[in-house]
């Protein structure tokens, strides 16, 4: 458990002290939204309401894709890999410690993001906030765990950088069918629907174990 | 070296599995020619006599694919990795006539090519997985870390295949892609063929698979032997 705060204060301090991870998603994200907005007739915003839901969400997703690559991108650097699998402690707390690291730094350009899109999109966030928090948390968790055990894998292939969107996003389609829903009812008539909840509280709870377990072979020896 | 055990199994089972997938074919073909024609669709709706076959074979492929990764990271044995590759190369064939079945039926029933409805959704995505998991495999050139990354990543979709499934069947809409899982829900005439078409397909499926094994034992023999480690005796003539 040790290894868990451990890694999780390393990553959040080291991305603290270089803010480029975070700066980078939140510019990119920003970017999409806006190229979103060109993609759609002007008022869509106020005429759809509920439906842009899914265009925040595909902001998210790229920007979670970016940040969960740099993630790893800086381990491979002096080596830095091979020390995290060497230590003498269970790897599947290693990859709790990189995964809610990857998360919170997700959540943050959320919000950032979020605020971003209501203003370009016109829509209206500020009523419904805690409830988009939840349903972004969520969101959030889903795509860093199995994003965090993909990046470690995508990273050491020979196409790095563009093998982690090949092999997450079939498997975020859970994630982003809840994430959406929820969203989309939260914009539509602020309400929180529960099963859209339930979905991805499951496909979390799903992911985060697997990867747990898988992540110990994802690491050479 | 001696053969690993499913060598072994896949060249018993090379012949006779072709000779069954070879025999249900023809008495397959009898029996759909002599099937009665569907009374809404008319005799468009005999390609289900093809499409759901594959279907099963497609997702038994990637089960299968899943076992091969899940034995590989627990016993390090090279053959269960063979057989997750073989099963990931043959699922994603019959994969592909899924799809491709899929919207010749749709077209004329339908009348649209495609539609977001959870079943068709979820074979693509199977589709997409399976495609990722060869890409893995391509993008690291057959090593020790490709087999079990892609063990990894197996495990990882088939976990997600049944998520995939119930999140898009609470929430997709336009649900039409038929439901004929339970007995009686073909007409009469319709069992036999159908039946003969399911075992047809599993048994090509399995020839197919002993067949791409051969092929994986050969290729890593002979990528061992290049490598300069002891002659090896692999795929000798039964």
């Amino acid at each position: 458990m040790n290894v868990f705060w451990a890694v999780l204060w390393k990553d959040l301090v080291s991305e603290w002290r270089s803010r480029d991870r975070v700066v980078s998603m939140l510019v990119f994200s920003a970017l999409v939204v806006l190229v979103l907005q060109f993609a759609l007739p002007a008022d869509a915003g106020r005429r759809l309401q509920g439906g842009v839901a899914g265009l925040l969400w595909v902001a998210y997703v790229f920007a979670g894709v970016l940040g969960l690559n740099r993630a790893f991108a800086l381990e491979l650097e002096n080596e830095a890999l091979s020390g995290l699998a060497l230590a003498p402690a269970d790897r599947g707390f290693l990859f709790l410690g990189k995964a809610i690291a990857n998360a919170l730094l997700l959540g943050v350009v959320q919000a950032a993001t979020a605020l971003v899109f209501a203003l370009f999109f016109d829509v209206s966030l500020a009523p419904v906030a805690p409830g988009f928090a939840l349903v972004a948390a969520l969101g959030a968790l889903g795509i860093s765990s199995m994003g965090t055990l993909f990046a470690a894998l995508a990273v050491r292939t020979r196409q790095r950088e563009v093998m982690l969107p090949l092999l997450l996003l079939p498997v975020l389609v859970p994630v982003l069918f809840g994430a959406v829903r929820a969203t989309s009812g939260l914009l539509s008539d602020g309400t929180l629907q529960a099963a859209p909840l339930q979905l991805l509280a499951v496909t979390d709870a799903v992911y985060l174990i697997v990867s747990f377990v898988l992540f110990e072979f994802v690491l050479d020896e | 070296m001696p053969r690993a055990a499913l060598d072994r199994l896949a060249a018993r089972l090379r012949t006779p599995t072709l000779a069954l997938a070879l025999a249900l074919a023809a008495a397959w073909l009898y029996a759909v020619a002599s099937a009665p024609n569907d009374a809404v669709q008319g005799p468009i709706q005999k390609i289900l006599y093809v499409h759901v076959p594959v279907a099963f074979a497609a997702y038994l492929g990637f089960l299968v694919t899943a076992i091969g990764g899940a034995l590989y990271l627990w016993r390090g044995d090279e053959q269960y990795d063979r057989l997750g590759i073989s099963a990931a190369e043959v699922g994603v064939l019959f994969c592909t006539l899924v799809i491709v079945t899929g919207p010749i039926w749709a077209r004329g029933t339908w009348g649209k090519w495609w539609s977001w409805d959870p079943r068709l959704t979820v074979t693509l995505l199977l589709w997409f997985i399976y495609l990722a998991y060869l890409l893995i495999r391509s993008f690291t050139e057959g090593s020790e870390r490709g087999a079990r990354f892609a063990a990894v990543y197996g495990i990882a979709g088939l976990a997600a295949i049944p998520l995939n499934y119930f999140a898009i069947d609470l929430f997709g809409s336009r649900a039409i892609h038929p439901e004929n899982l339970q007995r009686g829900s073909l007409g009469e005439g319709m069992g036999l063929p159908f039946g003969l078409g399911v075992i047809a397909a599993i048994a090509a499926f399995f020839h197919l698979l002993a067949r791409r094994l051969e092929v994986e034992a050969l290729r890593q023999a002979d990528a061992a032997f290049a490598a300069g480690a002891a002659p090896i005796r692999a795929g000798s003539a039964r």
